[in-house]
């Protein structure tokens, strides 16, 4: 390798890279939709289940977070096939991805109703409001909103998981970079492409969820004037 | 499915050590960056490239890092076997974030300390590294518990460099076997052992340490 970078080597991997790219982006937003929702689904089980439906959810999130999120990944690529479920390497990966996401999805939704404070809860229990209503109606539409920032936080986290899916082949801009240096041998040109549209695509998530963790659009009370 | 488990031990024993050597090597690190990140006015050119850093490792995938070091230290004229080489990948990518917990646990100590120091006569990084350091030790070590339960995570992914930790040793001895179910299931429960149990320690740690949880949720 000479001096330099080569610019026309560079340039000419880019529209593959953003191939890969574009891929990561929309693995990892379908899996951050998919996992927020079954978030939802399972921390309402946790709030308002019975207690063997809780300590199932909590054994849920203990396992995910204690198994590093390839094995989770493998177990879904071999472990679906065996169970009647045929899925292409893309849906597998969605599959385990959402797995992995659901249960961070579940402590960010407790972690937020947690933060609301007693007090929401005793008031509505004056007010005569069921569990259910209390939850529902009360609860639940605070926390949503003081879940975007974390769940943006959650998207950057999928983002880097993702990159994992290269093991099941899955083209994502990890993998289009890996499959890049092999067939051409150039390393830095494509490590330096692939390491700056995970920093490009991961630092705006960034800056997003610093710019909700303040904005209004989370936050309202903070805005309200006297008027 | 426990037929495997002899196999599989000394594989979890190389996850564990692998884990822990880079957990060492990027304290040293992270500590001193993360003091020294603390102690510079803000906008002086090494507290931007610690930035620079911590972005960096923050903003790719460990993956990514793990190809970076196998990749480009040959490159560099450095030629290490692939368990050096995943040691160094680790350290870089944990000390990225040692340097967070360091420097937020140095900023939760009381002005006081340092004002007291500072009175005493005791020159400025003496105040750092003598005053406000050993006091912030004790709160970092449960957010350090928690670092290493991610470390223990990440190594994983050195599968892909052919270091023959848990994860690698299971799909070897999976694709000869053909159980791949009883092998990766049995390969989950082992890292499920150590990394909830660290994180039960950590969590028994937050509620004895001064600091609280507070502190170590605040890292994260």
């Amino acid at each position: 390798m000479g001096s330099g970078l080569d610019i026309t080597f560079m340039l000419e991997i880019l529209p593959k890279l953003l191939k890969g790219a574009l891929l990561t982006l929309e693995l990892s937003i379908l899996c951050v939709i998919l996992s927020s929702l079954a978030g939802l689904l399972l921390g309402t089980a946790r709030v308002l289940g019975p207690r063997w439906l809780r300590m199932l959810v909590q054994a849920y999130v203990d396992v995910i977070r204690g198994v590093p999120p390839i094995t989770i990944i493998a177990l879904a690529y071999f472990g679906l096939p065996e169970v009647g479920l045929t899925l292409d390497e893309y849906w597998t990966g969605v599959l385990a991805l959402t797995l992995v996401g659901g249960g961070y999805a579940v402590e960010i939704l407790r972690a937020a109703i947690e933060s609301l404070g007693k007090g929401q809860s005793e008031a509505a229990a004056a007010l005569g409001l069921s569990r259910l209503q209390t939850y529902w109606d009360v609860l639940l539409p605070q926390s949503l909103r003081l879940v975007l920032p974390p769940l943006t936080n959650e998207l950057a986290n999928l983002i880097k998981a993702s990159s994992l899916l290269s093991v099941i082949s899955v083209n994502e801009l990890a993998k289009t970079g890996n499959d890049l240096i092999f067939q051409h041998f150039v390393v830095i040109e494509v490590l330096l492409q692939v390491t700056l549209l995970y920093l490009l695509i991961i630092g705006s998530l960034d800056v997003l969820s610093r710019w909700l963790e303040t904005s209004r659009l989370v936050h309202p009370e903070r805005y309200r004037s006297s008027a | 499915m426990l037929s495997a488990l002899p196999r599989l031990l000394p594989a979890l024993w190389l996850t564990i050590e692998i884990s822990l050597i880079a957990l060492a090597l990027a304290l040293a690190i992270g500590i001193n960056l993360g003091t020294l990140q603390s102690y510079l006015r803000p906008g002086h050119p090494v507290r931007r490239l610690l930035r620079v850093y911590v972005f960096f490792v923050r903003g790719t995938p460990v993956l990514v890092q793990i190809f970076g070091a196998f990749f480009l230290l040959p490159v560099l004229g450095i030629e290490l076997s692939p368990f050096w080489v995943g040691v160094i990948a680790l350290t870089f990518n944990s000390a990225g974030y040692q340097i967070e917990i360091a420097r937020a646990a140095i900023d939760s100590i009381d002005k006081g300390q340092r004002e007291g120091g500072l009175a005493l006569g005791l020159e400025a990084w003496q105040v750092q590294w003598l005053i406000m350091l050993p006091q912030a030790l004790r709160r970092m070590i449960p957010p350090l518990t928690n670092e290493l339960s991610q470390v223990v995570k990440a190594s994983s992914v050195l599968s892909v460099i052919s270091v023959f930790e848990l994860h690698k040793a299971s799909n070897a001895i999976a694709s000869t076997s053909f159980k791949y179910i009883e092998v990766l299931t049995l390969q989950a429960a082992l890292y499920f052992i150590v990394i909830h149990g660290l994180s039960l320690l950590s969590r028994h740690l937050e509620n004895r340490l001064p600091g609280g949880p507070k502190l170590a949720s605040a890292v994260r």
